[in-house]
C-alpha cells in the first residue's frame, strides 16, 4: 500500500483550507413529490464537512427520496438543495459530479463490462472528448482498484462477480470519481451480514482515511449506529430526530418511528447503542 | 509534442493508451481491427458486386475504374449503371448499423431496433400511401421524381417523432421506448395493410416491392442525397460515443457522473431516427440489419456495448453481400430485404428463446 499512497493527493477528497464544520450540502425547506404524491414535506438537513450521516426510518418514509434530492436526481417541488452554498439545480451537472458522487440502490452494470472499465467510468466528469484518458485518470483508477482490493478482479466482468464484490466495484468507481461528498442509497441491500460489514468498513475508511463527507441510507439500525457519527431519523416524510446514535436511538423513538417495542443496550464491541427488538406495536 | 503509446498498468490486456500532447484515448485493439477488417471486406464485396452482371468485370478493373482510371465502356457500366446501386446499399447498411447500435445501447436492450420500434413501418406507411393514394402512374412525376422517397422519409420522421414524444417523460426510459415502439409498429402495420387492400393491383405490386426493401434501379439520385445526409449524421453519432458509455448505466448513475441526461437521450434518439429515415427512404425497409448487426459487432469487438463504427461497416457489408447473393446466386432476382429477413428472423427467435438477462421485450 505504501507505494500507492504517494499518489493519494490526487484522490484526497477535501480541498485545501476546508474547515471541519462547514456546511457542504444542505436541504432548505425541501418538499419532494412524485407526480401528485408528496413524499417529503418541508425538510431541513445540513451535511457538514467530514461528517458521516446515516439516514434511517421505516419503509416508505422518504429517506431514499431525500437522498435522491440531495444528489440532484429529483428536483424539489418546494425549497432547494444547496451544494457549498449554491443552488444545486442551477449548478452545471458536470460541476456537481466533480464534487458529489452517488451510488444508487442496486445500480445496473451493462453485461460484459469489466471491473476496470466500470471504475474507469468514474472519471467521466473529469474527461472530455479530446482528453479521454489522462495520466491522472490512469493513476486514480489504479489506486481506486487497489484501495478497494479490486485490482485482482480488474479484468473480470462485473455481472460475474458476487454481490459483495460487485458493491466493492461500484464503491471503487465512486472513489475514482474523486468527489468530496458521497451519497449511498442502501449499499448493503441483498448482502449477507459479513458482506454488509465489509461494505460499511469500506465506506467508513473512505470517511476516516480519505476525509470524505458521507451520507448513507441504511435499514439496519445497529450497523447505522456503529458506523455513522450522526443519525437522522425520518417518518412519513418528516425529519423526526437528528444527533449522535446515542441521542437518536432511544426506546421512545423506536416506538414512535418504527412502531417497535425494543430495548437499547450498549454494543459489546463498540459501545454504540444496539437495538434488541421485543415486539411490534399496533 | 510527442505521441506516447503504453499499456495501462495493471489494466486488462489488449488495449493501448495513446497520448498526443493534451489529447489522450484508450485504444482496444479489437475495436480497431474489426472495423479495419470490415472496411477491407466491404471494399472487396462491393467491387465484386459491381463486377458481376451480364458483362463481368474483374475486381482489379472495378477498383481501377472507381479510382478514375477506367476506359470508355467500363467507365459507363461501373460508374453509371452498377456503382450507384451498390453505393446506396452500402450507405443504407452503414446507416442502419449505426442506428441499431444507438438504439440498442440507449434502450439497454438488444431487441431495440428501428424495425421493432416501428420507424421502418412508418416509412412504409408514407411510401405506400404515396404509391396507392396518388395512383402509381403519377408518382414518378411527383416532386421531381422523389415523391415516394420523400413520403417514406416523412413517414419515418413522423413515426420517430411520435415515438420520441410518447416515450418522453423528463427523459426517456428504455423500456418505455420499446413498448411505445411496439405499439407504433402494430398501428403502422395495420395502416399499410389497410392501404394495400384498397389499392389497385398494379399499385399494390409496386408497393409490395417497396416495403420488402429493394436496391433495384437505384441511381446517383438516391446515392448523393444519402451520402450527404450520412456525412453529417454519422460523425455526430460517433461523437455521442462518450455519452453512450455512461448512458448504458442506469439513469441515476449516468446523472451522478455528470451527464446531461435529457439532452444526451434526445440527441441519441433523434440521430438514430434520422439515420433510419434517410436509409429507409432510399431503399425501403431492409429489415433486421439494424437488429442483427450491432449484436454481431459487439461479439466480435468485445466490450459492453455495440460499437458504432464497426456496426456501421458490418451493416454495409451485410446489405451489399445480401444484394450480391440475391442478384447472382438465387435463380430469381429477389429484393434484398427478403434475404436479410431470412437471415434475421431466426436470429431474433434465438435472441428471444435464449432469454438473456435484461433483454426481455
Amino acid at each position: 500500500m505504501t507505494a500507492t499512497h504517494s499518489r493519494t493527493e490526487v484522490l484526497r477528497g477535501s480541498p485545501d483550507g476546508a474547515a471541519p464544520g462547514r456546511v457542504r450540502l444542505a436541504a432548505e425547506h425541501v418538499r419532494l413529490a412524485y407526480d401528485d404524491t408528496v413524499v417529503v414535506h418541508d425538510l431541513d438537513l445540513e451535511l457538514t464537512e467530514g461528517s458521516f450521516t446515516a439516514i434511517v426510518g421505516p419503509n416508505g418514509c422518504g429517506k431514499s427520496t431525500l437522498l435522491r434530492a440531495l444528489g440532484r436526481l429529483l428536483r424539489p417541488t418546494g425549497g432547494q438543495v444547496l451544494l457549498d452554498g449554491r443552488a444545486i439545480a442551477r449548478t452545471p451537472t458536470r460541476e456537481v459530479a466533480k464534487v458529489l458522487g452517488l451510488l444508487p440502490q442496486s445500480p445496473i452494470a451493462p453485461e460484459g463490462l469489466t471491473v476496470a472499465d466500470l471504475v474507469a467510468r468514474g472519471r467521466h466528469p473529469h474527461q472530455s472528448w479530446v482528453r479521454q484518458w489522462s495520466r491522472d485518470d490512469e493513476a486514480v483508477v489504479a489506486e481506486a482498484l487497489e484501495w478497494t482490493d479490486m485490482a485482482e478482479l480488474a479484468g473480470r466482468p462485473v455481472d460475474e462477480l458476487s454481490g459483495g464484490q460487485r458493491q466493492r466495484a461500484w464503491i471503487s468507481m465512486a472513489l475514482a470519481q474523486g468527489t468530496d461528498l458521497l451519497l449511498l442509497d442502501e449499499p448493503t441491500t441483498y448482502l449477507d451480514l459479513a458482506h454488509q460489514i465489509d461494505v460499511l468498513e469500506l465506506v467508513g475508511r473512505l470517511h476516516g482515511e480519505r476525509g470524505r463527507t458521507v451520507a448513507v441510507v441504511l435499514h439496519d439500525l445497529n450497523l447505522a449506529a456503529r458506523y455513522a457519527e450522526r443519525l437522522v431519523a425520518m417518518k412519513d416524510g418528516v425529519l423526526v430526530a437528528s444527533g449522535t446514535p446515542a441521542e437518536v436511538l432511544t426506546e421512545q423513538l423506536l416506538a414512535d418511528v418504527f412502531d417497535l417495542e425494543a430495548r437499547i443496550v450498549p454494543d459489546p464491541v463498540t459501545g454504540t447503542p444496539m437495538v434488541v427488538p421485543v415486539r411490534r406495536l399496533r | 509534442m510527442s505521441a506516447v503509446l503504453e499499456r495501462p498498468v495493471g489494466g486488462p490486456r489488449g488495449r493501448t493508451t495513446v497520448r498526443i500532447g493534451p489529447a489522450s484515448a484508450v485504444l482496444r485493439w479489437r475495436q480497431v481491427v474489426v472495423p479495419l477488417a470490415g472496411l477491407v471486406v466491404l471494399v472487396l464485396v462491393s467491387a465484386l458486386s459491381i463486377g458481376r452482371g451480364d458483362y463481368p468485370i474483374g475486381i482489379p478493373d472495378v477498383l481501377r475504374t472507381l479510382a478514375g482510371l477506367g476506359e470508355g465502356p467500363q467507365n459507363f457500366i461501373v460508374l453509371q449503371l452498377r456503382a450507384p446501386r451498390v453505393i446506396v446499399g452500402l450507405l443504407v447498411g452503414l446507416a442502419l448499423g449505426v442506428a441499431g447500435a444507438l438504439f440498442q445501447t440507449f434502450a439497454r436492450n438488444p431487441l431495440a431496433s428501428p424495425d421493432t420500434l416501428g420507424i421502418t413501418v412508418g416509412a412504409s406507411v408514407g411510401a405506400v400511401a404515396a404509391l396507392v393514394l396518388t395512383g402509381g402512374g403519377s408518382v414518378g412525376a411527383l416532386l421531381g421524381g422523389f415523391g415516394v422517397q420523400l413520403a417514406a422519409l416523412f413517414g419515418a420522421l413522423v413515426t420517430g417523432l411520435l415515438l420520441f414524444l410518447l416515450a418522453w417523460r423528463d427523459g426517456i426510459d428504455g423500456y418505455r421506448l420499446v413498448l411505445v415502439g411496439i405499439a407504433l409498429w402494430s398501428v403502422g402495420g395495420a395502416l399499410v395493410d389497410w392501404l394495400l387492400t384498397n389499392a389497385q393491383v398494379y399499385d399494390a405490386a409496386a408497393a409490395y416491392v417497396w416495403i420488402t426493401g429493394s436496391l433495384n434501379a437505384r441511381t446517383w439520385d438516391q446515392a448523393v442525397p444519402l451520402a450527404l445526409a450520412l456525412a453529417v449524421l454519422v460523425p455526430l453519432s460517433l461523437a455521442t460515443g462518450r455519452a453512450l458509455g455512461v448512458l448504458q448505466f442506469g439513469d441515476d448513475t449516468a446523472r451522478g457522473l455528470g451527464l446531461r441526461l435529457p439532452m444526451a437521450q434526445a440527441a441519441v434518439v433523434l440521430l438514430a431516427v434520422a439515420l433510419t429515415a434517410v436509409a429507409v427512404s432510399a431503399a425501403g425497409p431492409i429489415t433486421f440489419v439494424a437488429l442483427v448487426v450491432p449484436q454481431v459487432a459487439v461479439r466480435l469487438t468485445g466490450g459492453s456495448r455495440p460499437p458504432l463504427l464497426a456496426s456501421g461497416l458490418l451493416g454495409a457489408v451485410l446489405v451489399v453481400s445480401a444484394d450480391l447473393v440475391t442478384r447472382t446466386l438465387l435463380p430469381e432476382a429477389l429484393p434484398v430485404g427478403i434475404l436479410t429477413a431470412v437471415i434475421g428472423a431466426p436470429y431474433l427467435l434465438w435472441l428471444l428463446v435464449r432469454g438473456r438477462r435484461r433483454s426481455t421485450l
